[in-house]
């Protein structure tokens, strides 16, 4: 509390002066429905004008029992829900559970589908990038950016519609490889949607990220510091934008990642401009990698994309545990099978749910406005917090 | 005479209910454009052009909610607050040779006390809705209003200053085309000044969606948030004007009619405002408040000096 | 936007008698043919407020951007809050925990209103028919107009939905309106109600 008091009397406008004045302090509940949180996040502040003292994020509002539901639904069916929490990076999340599953089994993948899995995942990473690097700027004001990443997210669904048929849940996973056989000339329209996304990221950028009110309002704000992000055990570009170089993708490789040279951007400041930067940065990596994935898949000889399985599929007796890379961070599955058709317990841990809770260390002496900022610069989803 | 009068106050008072509205749709075309959309297409069949009529026609039937915990005559006398101050400016301002209301021979310092009123409206919304939102709308409202105040009145008395007189018909009179360059700083300081003062983007923090709600107007529903929303729209056709009379020369202009002129540089001031809200991210309030005090108030000094000097060695 | 009823509201949810919903002059006096015009007004002026709660939400935003665009229709997104808007899109899981704010920013909003129910989550429960703490659809606890199936629709079938919904805008009349939803909407006893016990489980 106390830099907080002093930190105060920097601020020309509201709040200055109001030491000599007796205050009161005000309530506030941000949300569960509040433009800001897209979606149904709560936070309660306590308000000292508009700095905010206290920070309290509400989770719950969101929750479906996913995990309970797993419970009842067997290794087929468990995708439609797993790809359904983080509803912006579906893809990511039906790949963690079919990992489980094989790791299990003991099933081997047919490597076309494990290169077209990982260009699935990377092309899904931009999807979600896209929507965040356009409502990031619709909440610091700016409304136009995000007519830009819708653009190109249009060009890239359109793919991804055509191999799956959905425009967000894609169930393209199965247990042992992928739903069916590519569609002829798809790896085309891939190279060619990959291609028109890359020549008009500029515009994007160019709208927003050099923009000096933008700039003023992020950069220095929101800073999130490394030990913060152990503590919480925040993951994915947030960690990163802190200087926290850690990707699932180089450091303990799934998928065809481990012949990929993926490379990790990080940043060192933390601050709400570095999330952002780290975002953009990622979408440039991610179209790098899909490329190559298409370069090589295009090399690769005919053949299955995925295993026959048995009417009844049931994973022997154990336990394992894994993680994916996710868009918005780590994303991991601990699955317990006693022997039967349906999992006894497939724990989920997800990426905003961490990632959240550093808010509370966040947001204390910030300014209602900042909050938005930082909020909007967390790169979280309702539904992976509250699952 | 007095059928004169009423011409004048009729002529006015029409221009006073379209103009905003077509800066209104204006704005949605130019916004959809500039997105790569269309914008309304289907009210009124040709483009959309009767969006806003039909968004009047709707307010209309709106149940009018009058919160529990609301300030109820505070509550229900604020939209008019907001909205008269910007007519009673119309009246005051040539939009050609002897087009005018009424001349007052103190138009200028009329119109910027009468336009601080508009803003009280804000204020008073924030303050009355009983809901939290609002207030903090309502304060960032006054701070803004406190702030912005000084720089629109320091660039104005520039203008007043070069012309000698407080008439705005007298202004443009005297206006000559090197004026432009002369008055420069002014202009771009008056102009933003008035941004700031009507809540429009980048300084639209008193609103500000993603953080307020719709800030003082949270508890407004039908025809009173109609009326919130028609004053900020004559806010723009009033701000726009006033640029171009005492900055842009009013009714000067080759070729064509004066009061076309006129309305041709209202529309491209208005165009502006539009693109600005398009274009830029929002500022946060003690960004503003320093834009107006390191920024703002200094050019206008400089400006004001720059007039004096000029006026006394060379006029 | 204090979403939460306090307690002593809650407590007050029992069946009370509300008075009709107090009405802007014009529509009170207007004459038959001025209904066209209310009906035309009401049409092309749906200012809507999203009630983005999951995947659904996304396919709405996509719904209002460039491809699809549905403000060429008059669906204004601009009201950010309950207050100002005229229809209502509850995109997403409805939660039991989540569903006392849902119906009371439906109270909220200014007579009359429409709420459009998209995707499956909300018109039924969807793929969480079974779960312990998801509502079995959003017309449990507000009155729905149009129900978008999907899961997410496509914003195509979000246009449709509001194609729709202007074809019974232009149909309808207002006291009429009211007096079905009087009659229609539910009771505090069914707000109240404990949630439905799921199914029993496939073995």
């Amino acid at each position: 509390m106390a830099n907080v008091t002093e930190n105060r009397e920097q601020v020309v406008g509201i709040g200055a002066g109001a030491k000599e004045l007796a205050t009161e302090d005000m309530v506030l509940n941000i949300g569960p429905q509040h433009p800001s949180t897209h979606g149904v996040l709560r936070l309660r502040l306590t308000l000292d004008g508009e700095r905010i003292s206290q920070a309290e994020p509400i989770v719950g509002y969101m929750h479906r029992g996913a995990e309970k539901l797993f419970e009842v639904r067997d290794y087929r069916q468990i995708i439609v829900l797993a790809n359904r929490h983080d509803w912006l990076s579906a893809f990511a999340n039906e790949l963690g559970v079919v990992l489980a599953v094989e790791r299990m089994l003991g099933m081997e993948v047919p490597i076309r589908a494990v290169w077209t899995r990982t260009l699935l995942a990377e092309l899904n990473r931009i999807l979600n990038h896209l929507m965040f690097l356009g409502s990031y700027p619709l909440e610091v004001g700016a409304i136009t950016p995000i007519f830009y990443a819708f653009r190109e997210r249009e060009t890239l669904q359109a793919v991804m519609e055509e191999i799956s048929g959905g425009r967000m849940h894609y169930m393209f996973n199965r247990v042992g490889g992928l739903k069916e056989e590519l569609p002829q000339g798809w790896l085309d329209r891939v190279a060619d949607a990959v291609h028109q996304v890359r020549t008009r990221l500029p515009n994007l950028e160019n709208l927003i990220h050099g923009n000096e009110i933008f700039r003023a309002r992020t950069r220095g704000v929101g800073i999130l510091t490394p030990e913060a992000i152990m503590q919480y055990g925040v993951s994915g570009p947030i960690a990163r934008a802190s200087g926290v170089d850690f990707d699932l993708r180089r450091d303990e490789p799934y998928l065809a990642y481990g012949e990929l040279p993926v490379k990790v951007v990080t940043r060192q400041e933390g601050d709400c401009l570095a999330r952002f930067e780290c975002l953009l940065d990622q979408v440039k990596v991610s179209l790098d990698l899909a490329d190559l994935c298409v370069d090589r898949m295009r090399g690769l000889p005919q053949g299955p994309v995925n295993q026959r399985l048995p009417k009844v599929l049931k994973v022997p007796e154990g336990h394992t545990y894994a993680w994916t890379e996710n868009p918005l961070g780590i994303n991991g599955y601990y699955l317990v099978s006693r022997g039967e058709k349906t999992p006894w317990r497939l724990k989920l841990r997800s990426a905003s749910y961490n990632n959240i809770q550093a808010l509370k260390e966040m947001l204390p002496g910030q300014l209602v406005a900042d909050m938005i900022a930082i909020l909007g610069s967390m790169f979280f989803v309702v539904g992976d917090i509250d699952k | 005479m007095t059928l004169d009068l009423v011409l004048r106050i009729a002529l006015i008072v029409g221009a006073f209910l379209l103009l905003p509205l077509i800066v209104g749709q204006t704005e949605h075309k130019v916004m959809a454009h500039m997105q790569a959309r269309l914008g309304p297409m289907y009210a009124g069949r040709f483009h959309g052009w009767a969006q806003l009529i039909a968004d009047g026609v709707k307010f209309m039937q709106k149940e009018d909610v009058v919160p529990a915990a609301a300030d109820r005559r505070v509550f229900t006398l604020a939209p008019a607050v907001a909205l008269v101050p910007y007519l009673v400016v119309l009246v005051v301002i040539p939009v050609g040779p002897g087009l005018v209301g009424r001349d007052l021979d103190a138009g200028l310092f009329f119109v910027l006390a009468v336009m601080g009123v508009g803003v009280l409206g804000a204020v008073m919304a924030g303050w009355s809705s009983g809901n939290k939102y609002s207030v903090l709308g309502g304060m960032r409202a006054a701070a803004q209003l406190t702030s912005y105040e000084l720089p629109l009145v320091l660039a104005a008395s520039s203008v007043a200053m070069a012309a000698g007189t407080l008439s705005l018909p007298g202004i443009v009179s005297a206006w000559q085309w090197w004026w432009l360059p002369w008055q420069a700083i002014g202009m771009v300081v008056f102009f933003i000044a008035g941004l700031a003062e009507l809540r429009r983007p980048p300084f639209d923090m008193p609103i500000a969606e993603s953080e307020l709600i719709m800030g003082p107007f949270t508890e407004y529903t039908g025809i009173r948030f109609a009326l919130f929303m028609l004053s900020e729209y004559a806010g723009i056709v009033v701000l726009s004007a006033l640029t171009t009379v005492l900055f842009l020369g009013g009714w000067h202009g080759p070729l064509l009619p004066g009061v076309v002129w006129t309305l041709v540089k209202i529309f491209i001031l208005a165009f502006i405002v539009i693109w600005v809200r398009v274009s830029y991210p929002r500022l946060r309030e003690d960004q503003l408040q320093r834009l107006a005090w390191a920024w703002l108030v200094p050019l206008a000094l400089l400006q004001l000096a720059l007039t004096g000097v000029v006026k006394v060695a060379f006029l | 936007m204090d979403c939460m009823p306090r307690k002593s509201e809650n407590a007050g949810m029992a069946p009370t008698d509300l008075p009709m919903p107090s009405m802007g002059p014009l529509s009170r006096v207007a004459p038959k043919p001025m209904r066209f015009i209310l009906n035309w007004g009401r049409r092309y002026s749906l200012w809507v407020f999203n009630f983005g709660l999951a995947c659904c939400a996304i396919e709405f935003i996509a719904t209002s951007m460039s491809r699809h665009d549905f403000i060429r229709f008059g669906v204004i997104p601009f009201a950010n809050g309950p207050r100002q808007a005229d229809l209502m899109v509850v995109s997403g899981t409805v939660s039991d925990k989540m569903a006392p704010a849902v119906r009371r920013l439906y109270e909220q909003m200014p007579e009359p209103k429409y709420v459009i129910s998209f995707g499956a989550c909300s018109n039924s429960g969807g793929p969480y028919w079974d779960s312990y703490c998801v509502t079995k659809g959003v017309d449990q606890i507000v009155p729905v107009d149009v129900y978008v199936p999907g899961c997410p629709p496509r914003p195509e079938a979000l246009l449709n939905g509001i194609i729709r919904l202007q074809e019974k805008i232009a149909a309808e009349s207002l006291p009429e309106r009211y007096t079905w939803a009087r009659s229609h909407s539910p009771s505090g006893e069914t707000l109240l109600r404990p949630p439905l016990n799921p199914p029993e489980a496939p073995v």
